[in-house]
This record gives structure tokens, C-alpha cells and sequence, in this order.
């Protein structure tokens, strides 16, 4: 029996066996800025994304992700490795806090340290099920403790968010899961708008740097405007 | 109709309901009473009675046998496997009557359709009561006083049909008719052993003889008393209670005695279509039989549940991860949980609300990550929960409450009033606390910030607006605050970043307290 029949006689009993497999089409949770939405379609759900930004400079990463979970209509959780989350900016900016579960890592004195801590924290939630947006926000810990993280762990959370309908999001001042994240931001910042004596406004340049809609060549990158709360 | 569970043995039943393994059926078994110095049998099962152990003897009498085990009377066990006979009987009827130590009597009228025939009804009795730990006798008859008779008379379980009371009854002995010491001895001495004998006998000559209690033994021999059940309050206490004979030093120990009180009560609860809202638990370490400061030694612990449970698994998990992470300072020589019950849940999930977490298993990812992180920080607040801002002008003041994933429909539909009107459109700049806040340096020029100091460097600060002064609880000098908020934007090596500096007028101190990022 040649190669060719060979293959119709398995392609009858096991019609996948030579077809390569097929992602589920992709579903997308908006992050309420128009500008994001439109280039990537939103945070990709049953993948890792991260959104990076300066630790010291204004870049908008922590504003993205409290639009991203102002929209989210699941419940959300937020692993905070620094406890470093507003309630108070997060609920005007329209977050529903009794939906929200708040993970405060580095508050007491425990034998792991905040990075372990959100890591560990952020597995027990994955495991649990159910959230449909789970965020780590370790962009406080210095990058030299980071990106100790072996590859392994960012694989490890990839494939297990990977058959689950929930958004993985890290907010990191630099990208460290590679091949592992599924959509990585990174949002730079531009000087702030001010009105007379009154802070009014910031922008930030998005630069999609790993998506499924990969940035067009010569396109400039577009740029998101927000507003002060009290603007 | 009427069902009477009839728990033959109480006292030793009692005593080894809650044992973690069950001891087998030939098993000598004693219960003793009793000062320490002087314990004496008070009760014993029926091995043991075959054996010759007659109840009065001594716990050296009983010992010299070999291979006895021996336990001591805990009355409170009894009263809780009345609780537990109790919620047995509730279970299939709400018309129960306690009638005496180790007896209930359920009115099983308007039941059939939901249990069916009763020998069918009988049958679930005995496994309900079985699951509780307990072993027991159930007969079923027209009226309440011949169901009692013949459960404590026949093992098993017996259906005595209208009509047929007298002659199911008449092979029993007198005995379980419970008659006084003096009537009993009359009747030996006539020669009457039997409910037939006594049944036989002419009713005005037992009148004249041993009066109206006689007369009554009689018409309960011939199954005639017809008589209302006095019908017992379902009681709100669940709790069990476990005392070890050896005080036990290891988790595992404890976990499996904790797995068989929380399944009790679960057992109890679904007996009652109840839930679980609270479980409190308390341990009784060895040292507090030693030292002044007794109560210090006791480890209590309450779980608030979110919702009503009654999931011996899961509320097993909760206390095995509070007990790993727990370390005690002696043996533990008894347990007790206590349940607060409720109604359990009966809302449907719609179709429409977004997928929630499971309410149960949210109970034991929160209790994870909080051995994880920690429960509370320094200031009381929970390391896990949902988070709430408080009612104040005070800037960062919030708490953090236990997680929910019950819908709160009001709230949905806030957010979408919201977003319909547009306020959602428009994404604002979010703040990133500093907890504590940072301790700097400024210089002022013509009374603004001129440069400040970020990362132990001086960095210039580009633009900066304010003084926005606020204060509060000035009517409380110990929680007195009063500030001045900037907002600066300083260069850093990223671009500018725009930072909350604050001038704490009580401190007379600069701090940056956020960025906005």
C-alpha cells in the first residue's frame, strides 16, 4: 500500500489525524479605549497579555487596565503585588468594587515574597474558575527580580489560561513572557495636557508590540487621550 | 400513622456515635460513670451482657475481663444524640415527639406521597439514623404508644397494620412497657411475663388490683390507647462535640475527627433543609487543665460563610487550611463545632447573569490565597475580598469586605445606566497608591514645589497645581489629619511623571502618596 492510500485509508477512520489543529476564534474583552480596541480588538481571552509601562513616569498601563475592568461584565480579580490599587479612582472611573476580588500581596509577614505571592495567588484563581478577568499587577517590583521569573512559569500560566474563557493580564514595566503572552502593550508616555493651574489631561502612545494584529509598517502608533477625574 | 425510632443501648450509641472508626459488632462495650476513684458500669451493649458484665461493677471488675472497651458518660453526648434522633425524625415529618432518652416518634400522616409506603418510610428512618452514627429500631403502627412497644421490643423494623396491634405485641415481655418495680413484681407473681398473658386479663379485676396504671398497661398491651403526640420544638443548636480518651498532637488526627463532626453536622442541617451561615470551632488544649490563664490556651476560630452550606468537603477544606497553617503550644483534648443555621438558598441562576465563580469553592480559593498572603495587614484590613471605599473626605480610606459572587442586580444595572449615559466612554487617569506613603524632600519657590526628591535623586518638578487643602476628624485629636495635595509633574528618565505630592500639616512633612499612571 502507497503512502497515498495509506493516508485515505486513516483519513476515513480519523478525519483529523493530518489536519493541523485549530484555535477556537478568538473572543476579546474591550478595554473602553476606542484606540486599543480598534488595533487589537481588546485583551484576547484564553491568553496572556501583558501591558508594560514605566515604573516612574505616567504611561497609563494601571488607567488601561482599571477602563479594561470598568468594562468587564464577569468577575474580575486583581493580584496586586504592591498594593498599590485606588478603590477610590478605580470606582469613579466606573469599576463595580462588589465584583471585584482584591488580592493584596506583601501586607504581612509571610514566608514568600509579593512576587511569589501574586504568582501563587494568581494559580489558586486560575484554578478556581469562574473569574473572567484575572489581572497581576507587578509592575512595582524591580525589574531585576522579574525577570528571574523562569520561562517555564509564564508557559505554565499561558497553557492553563489557554482552555479557559478568562483574560490573563500582567501589568509590568517591561514584556518578560515572550512567545508565552498572547497580546503585549506597551504604552509610552507623552507630556500631560494642563489647563491654567489644573491638570486636565494625559496621552499615551500605544505600541502594539505582540498581537494578532501586528502594527503596519510605517503606521504611526496611535495615541489615547484621558481625562482627570476632575476635568 | 406513627414511626418510632428506637435507639436500644443508648447510653453505649450514644458514647460511640462520633468514634472516628466503628468498632466491630461482637465488641464488649461499657459505659462508666462515676467519681474517678469509683467508676462503675452504668451501661453496657449486648455482647457484653452475654459476657456476664452486669451493671454496678467496678472499672477493676470490668477490666480483669480483658479486650472491654471502656468509655466514660459524657451527658452532653447523650443530649446531642437526641438532637441528632431528633433531626432523624425531622427529616420525614414535622410532628416529632422526644419522647424519652433515645426515643422520638414521627407522625408520618400526609407523607406517603413524598416517602411512599411505610415500610418504605421505615427503611429510609433506619439508614438516616444509621448515617448519624446511630442504630435503631423502627416500627411503624396506628397509634404512637404501640409504635413505641413494638420498636422497643422487635429489632429492626416492623409494620403492625390497623387491627393487628394485640396480636404482633403478644410474645413481648412486660418489660417494655416500662411498668414501676411494684406493678412489675405483682404481675411476676401472678405469673404474667407477657403483653398476651396481661392482655388476657379481666380489666376491672386489674382496676381493683393495681388501679388505673394497671388498667393503662393493659389497653397499651392490647394497642388501644389512642393519644395525641406532644410535638417537640425543632431546636436551633447544632454543634458536636468530641472529646478524645488520648489528647492528639498531629493535624491529621484532628482533620479526621473534624470530617466526622462536620459530616454529622451537614446531616443534621440537610435533615432540616437548613444551611450553614457560621462555623465556629474551639479546641481544648491539655494546658488549661495546668495553668492560671486558661482561657488563653483555647484556639477558637469562626468561619463566616457567604452563603448557607452544607458541604462537608468544602467546610472540611476551610478548616483543614486554618489548621495547617496553625501551629499549637499543646495536645488537644477536645473539639467542638457549633453550626448557625439558615435557610439554604433557593434562587435560581439566570441565564443572563455573567458566569460567577462557585460560591462554595470561592470560600476555599479565598481561604488559599489568604494563607498565601496573609489575612489581615497591620491595620486590621483583609488581605483578600472585595474592596470598598468608605463614606469619608479622608483620602485612601477603605475596607475590604469578604468576596461575594452573589449578583447584586442593583448594582449591574447602576453600571449600565452609567455607561448608557456615557461616563464609561470616557477613561479617565487612574491613581497608584504608595502604601506607605513616601517620605521626601521639596523645595519651594514662591510657595510651589520647585524640585523634589524622587529615588534619591532631586528631580525638577515641570508643572504643579494645587494647593488643594483638605482636613477632617477635627473633632478627635488622635485621628485629626489636615493636607495640602499638589499635583506635579516631575522629569524622570521615561518622560514625566505625574506624582501626588502632599504636605501632612500635622506631620509637617512632603510625601508623595500616588502617581498618576
Amino acid at each position: 500500500m502507497n503512502s497515498s492510500a495509506l493516508r485515505k485509508v486513516i483519513e476515513a477512520q480519523i478525519p483529523s489525524a493530518f489536519s493541523l489543529p485549530r484555535r477556537a476564534e478568538g473572543r476579546f474583552f474591550p478595554t473602553g479605549l476606542t484606540a486599543i480596541d480598534r488595533l487589537t480588538g481588546g485583551v484576547p481571552v484564553g491568553a496572556l497579555t501583558e501591558i508594560c509601562g514605566s515604573a516612574v513616569a505616567s504611561s497609563g498601563k494601571t488607567s488601561l487596565v482599571v477602563s479594561l475592568l470598568a468594562h468587564a461584565r464577569q468577575f474580575c480579580a486583581l493580584v496586586d503585588a504592591n498594593d498599590a490599587f485606588d478603590p477610590a479612582s478605580a470606582a469613579a472611573a466606573g469599576v463595580n468594587l462588589s465584583r471585584m476580588l482584591w488580592v493584596r500581596c506583601g501586607k504581612t509577614r509571610q514566608k514568600l515574597r509579593p512576587l511569589e505571592q501574586a504568582f501563587k495567588a494568581a494559580d489558586v484563581l486560575l484554578q478556581s474558575g469562574g473569574f473572567g478577568l484575572i489581572v497581576l499587577d507587578i509592575s512595582g517590583i524591580p525589574e531585576s527580580v522579574v525577570r528571574k521569573i523562569p520561562l517555564t512559569s509564564w508557559f505554565r500560566l499561558s497553557r492553563v489560561v489557554e482552555k479557559m474563557p478568562t483574560a490573563l493580564v500582567f501589568i509590568e514595566q517591561q514584556p518578560h513572557a515572550a512567545s508565552c503572552a498572547g497580546l503585549v502593550l506597551n504604552l509610552l508616555n507623552k507630556p500631560p495636557v494642563w489647563s491654567g493651574n489644573l491638570l486636565t489631561r494625559c496621552s499615551m502612545e500605544v505600541e502594539v508590540i505582540r498581537g494578532a494584529e501586528k502594527k503596519r509598517a510605517h503606521s504611526a502608533n496611535p495615541v489615547v487621550s484621558l481625562r482627570a477625574q476632575w476635568a | 400513622m406513627f414511626a418510632c425510632l428506637y435507639i436500644f443501648d443508648f447510653l453505649v450509641q450514644a458514647a460511640l456515635r462520633l468514634e472516628p472508626m466503628p468498632l466491630a459488632k461482637d465488641s464488649l462495650v461499657v459505659i462508666l460513670d462515676g467519681p474517678d476513684t469509683l467508676q462503675r458500669v452504668i451501661a453496657t451493649n449486648q455482647a457484653a451482657r452475654l459476657t456476664g458484665i452486669d451493671l454496678g461493677m467496678t472499672k477493676p471488675q470490668v477490666e480483669l475481663l480483658g479486650g472491654v472497651v471502656l468509655r466514660k458518660r459524657f451527658p452532653r453526648h447523650e443530649d446531642l444524640a437526641q438532637a441528632a434522633l431528633l433531626d432523624c425524625a425531622f427529616a420525614f415529618s414535622p410532628r416529632v415527639e422526644s419522647t424519652s432518652a433515645g426515643t422520638v416518634i414521627a407522625d408520618l400522616l400526609g407523607t406517603e406521597k413524598l416517602f411512599g409506603s411505610p415500610p418504605n418510610v421505615a427503611r429510609l428512618m433506619t439508614l438516616r439514623a444509621q448515617e448519624c452514627g446511630l442504630e435503631a429500631n423502627v416500627a411503624v403502627a396506628a397509634n404512637p404508644d404501640t409504635a413505641r412497644i413494638a420498636a422497643c421490643g422487635f429489632r429492626g423494623i416492623s409494620i403492625l397494620a390497623l387491627g393487628e396491634e394485640e396480636k404482633r405485641l403478644t410474645s413481648l415481655p412486660v418489660e417494655v412497657l416500662s411498668p414501676s418495680p411494684a406493678i412489675l413484681d405483682t404481675l411476676d407473681s401472678w405469673g404474667i411475663r407477657t403483653l398476651g398473658a396481661l392482655a388476657k386479663l379481666p380489666p376491672l379485676s386489674i382496676v381493683e388490683r393495681l388501679g388505673q396504671g394497671g388498667l393503662q398497661l393493659q389497653r397499651q398491651a392490647r394497642g388501644e390507647i389512642r393519644r395525641t403526640l406532644l410535638p417537640a420544638e425543632p431546636t436551633g443548636n447544632f454543634e458536636e462535640i468530641y472529646e478524645f480518651e488520648t489528647p492528639v498532637e498531629t493535624v491529621e488526627s484532628l482533620a479526621f475527627i473534624v470530617s466526622r463532626l462536620l459530616h454529622q453536622l451537614c446531616l443534621r442541617l440537610s435533615a432540616r433543609s437548613l444551611g450553614m451561615t457560621q462555623l465556629q470551632m474551639n479546641l481544648e488544649l491539655v494546658v488549661r487543665q495546668l495553668r492560671s490563664d486558661a482561657a488563653k490556651e483555647n484556639y477558637e476560630r469562626i468561619w463566616k460563610l457567604p452563603l448557607p452550606i452544607v458541604d462537608a468537603k468544602v467546610l472540611l477544606r476551610l478548616v483543614r487550611l486554618d489548621l495547617d497553617a496553625k501551629s499549637f503550644s499543646a495536645p488537644i483534648r477536645k473539639i467542638t463545632l457549633q453550626a448557625l443555621p439558615a435557610r439554604q438558598r433557593s434562587a435560581q441562576a439566570g441565564l443572563f447573569t455573567p458566569a460567577a465563580p462557585q460560591a462554595e469553592q470561592m470560600e476555599i480559593t479565598v481561604a488559599r490565597i489568604s494563607g498565601l498572603v496573609g489575612a489581615d495587614d497591620e491595620n486590621g484590613i483583609h488581605c483578600v475580598g472585595s474592596p470598598q471605599v468608605l463614606d469619608s473626605h479622608q483620602p485612601d480610606s477603605f475596607c475590604v469586605q469578604a468576596f461575594s459572587t452573589e449578583t447584586n442586580d442593583t448594582e449591574i444595572s447602576q453600571t449600565e445606566i452609567r455607561e448608557g449615559e456615557g461616563h464609561l466612554a470616557r477613561p479617565t487617569i487612574s491613581l497608584r497608591i504608595f502604601r506607605p506613603a513616601l517620605a521626601t524632600s521639596v523645595e519651594l519657590r514662591d510657595g510651589k514645589p520647585f524640585s523634589l526628591l524622587l529615588n534619591n535623586r532631586r528631580a525638577q518638578i515641570l508643572c504643579a497645581s494645587g494647593p488643594w487643602s483638605s482636613s477632617g476628624q477635627w473633632w478627635n485629636p488622635a485621628s485629626l489629619w489636615a493636607r495640602e495635595e499638589w499635583d506635579v509633574a516631575v522629569k524622570t528618565s521615561d518622560g514625566s511623571g505625574l506624582y501626588r505630592l502632599v504636605w501632612d500639616r500635622m506631620r509637617k512633612q512632603w510625601f508623595l502618596e500616588g502617581l498618576f499612571d
